[in-house]
């Protein structure tokens, strides 16, 4: 009983402590740590390359690169969390050359910029960027969230692009199934310019709040979970660099949103095979190079069944689905990512890379 | 000799008033989400929404003829120049990205992009601190992909 009534005391102690720190926002858990040089940009858009150091990564020891296309809603740090908790720090370690398009923060700027801008301009211009600097004919080409999409539709509009592989992660395909976000416009005939900002965009906080409504009692359940563990400084800074990130997002380009809204969500584009890319129709059955699909089981943002159709969509004859139990997060993050995603990913990757030589690699670092 | 394992304990059970939440969480959640995922739900926000845009864009409207009458520009003149400027970037970038590609294929010889060529005019690129400033130089190719793509 004694130990009891001690326990409480510390443990309200130390929760005063995380309290204030949380409120005063000091000592956040640094995001995007492993090292980057920025090889490319245009407008917001910027190419990073990873250094794959050898004394702290081993160095590049397969080829051809691989390049990360991120999400338009959400920060590319989700990726590289934390030192030791980062799905780009896994790729390197396991010997990758590893390079990111990030979109950065659209702004009014970047309100005319349909898919077919990033699909048929930034993501060839990117790739073209990485073969330039690396001297490979090829990338493995990987896609998150919405980027997944984004990848998927340059793959199938662009047949002779010099993909090596494809993989996607937590990648929608069936946009019925995307929740209350994509009802209001599918079901509720909602029309994208009511929601866009004075800049032309969807700002961050409708698509927060589109999130936040497929699972509305979580944020309370978050809360009280925090109130429950606050004494616990993992936990306070696993929840810091985590809802940090879930909350914050970046504005959704209009015409982009436009086009998904239209094509994607009422016309379920890429299930009823209705898309169009720069005016070309495109099939995601011209998809041939080899693909993964991972996709999680308890995903609240990216729900199973949005994800489920993609690996018959798919017309690559060596393609492959990985079904994890774990959230949106969990894919890239935490336990379940640096047991199973990231180590399949790689094997999959790796089967289809070649390795480099000793000198290779020693130019490369 | 060796020890036998020691039994584990099991984790300790959540506070009392956890217990309470989580079981008010289970029943409410359920009929939270089938709310949520209601056509009526989105029937009523589209038409909130659209009561919101009707109702800012009449205030919107007023308030710009009371700036026009001073001969100042309102907000929505500002809006609609943003957009333009917007529209202009945009056009710059794609050409930008357009000539690059191209420059890369001229110097490389590798088909990649399908879309065709617009630009006819060269563009001073904006500010690419990475890149040199006499356009990309390709490096010669060390390694070489063993498959061709598609397979």
């Amino acid at each position: 009983m004694l130990d009891r009534v001690r326990r409480d005391v510390e443990r309200n102690a130390l929760r005063a402590r995380n309290g204030i720190k949380l409120v005063a926002g000091v000592d956040r858990p640094g995001v995007g740590q492993t090292p980057k040089d920025v090889v490319w940009q245009r407008g917001r858009t910027q190419l990073w390359h990873y250094r794959n150091d050898p004394d702290t990564y081993g160095g590049v020891r397969y080829g051809p690169p691989l390049l990360i296309v991120f999400s338009m809603v959400s920060r590319s740090y989700i990726l590289d969390l934390t030192p030791g908790n980062s799905f780009v720090e896994q790729l390197l370690n396991a010997g990758f050359d590893v390079y990111m398009l990030d979109w950065g923060e659209p702004d009014e700027r970047d309100a005319g910029n349909g898919l077919e801008d990033y699909v048929d301009d930034y993501i060839p211009a990117g790739i073209d960027r990485v073969l330039e600097l690396s001297g490979a004919d090829e990338v493995n080409l990987f896609g998150y969230c919405f980027g997944g999409d984004l990848a998927l539709l340059y793959a199938a509009h662009h047949p002779d692009a010099p993909l090596r592989s494809l993989t996607v992660l937590a990648t929608p395909v069936d946009f019925r199934h995307m929740g209350p976000l994509a009802d209001i416009f599918a079901v509720g005939g909602m029309d994208v310019g009511s929601v866009l900002d004075a800049d032309g965009n969807v700002p961050p906080s409708v698509v927060v709040q589109g999130f936040r409504a497929l699972t509305p009692t979580a944020e309370v359940t978050r809360y009280v979970t925090l109130w429950e563990r606050l004494w616990n400084d993992d936990y306070v800074a696993s929840y810091q660099a985590m809802t940090g990130w879930s909350d914050d997002h970046v504005p959704f380009p209009g015409a982009a949103a436009r086009e998904t809204a239209e094509m994607l969500v009422r016309n379920n584009g890429m299930v009823d095979d209705r898309l169009t890319v720069g005016g070309d129709r495109v099939h995601l059955s011209d998809i041939q190079v080899p693909f993964l699909t991972v996709r999680a089981n308890r995903d609240h943002i990216v729900p199973p069944d949005a994800t489920a159709p993609l690996i018959d969509l798919v017309g690559s004859p060596d393609k492959h689905e990985l079904c994890l139990d774990a959230g949106h997060m969990g894919l890239v993050v935490g336990r379940t990512a640096a047991k199973t995603t990231v180590p399949t990913i790689i094997d999959f990757v790796r089967r289809r890379s070649d390795p480099l030589d000793a000198d290779d690699t020693r130019e490369e670092a | 000799m060796t020890q036998p394992p020691a039994p584990r304990t099991p984790p300790p059970s959540p506070p009392l008033w956890r217990q309470a939440f989580d079981a008010a969480e289970r029943a409410v959640a359920p009929r939270a989400e089938d709310l949520v995922r209601s056509e009526y739900f989105s029937l009523a926000t589209a038409l909130l929404r659209r009561a919101q845009t009707v109702a800012g864009s009449s205030v919107q409207g007023v308030s710009a003829r009371a700036w026009h009458l001073l001969n100042l520009p309102a907000g929505s003149d500002i809006s609609r120049l943003r957009a333009q400027i917007g529209s202009l970037d945009r056009e710059v970038r794609r050409l930008t990205i357009q000539l690059e590609q191209e420059r890369r294929r001229g110097s490389t010889s590798r088909p990649h992009s399908s879309r065709p060529t617009t630009a006819t005019t060269t563009e001073d690129s904006d500010a690419d601190g990475a890149q040199p400033p006499d356009g990309a130089r390709s490096r010669p190719a060390r390694r070489r992909a063993q498959r061709p793509s598609g397979s």
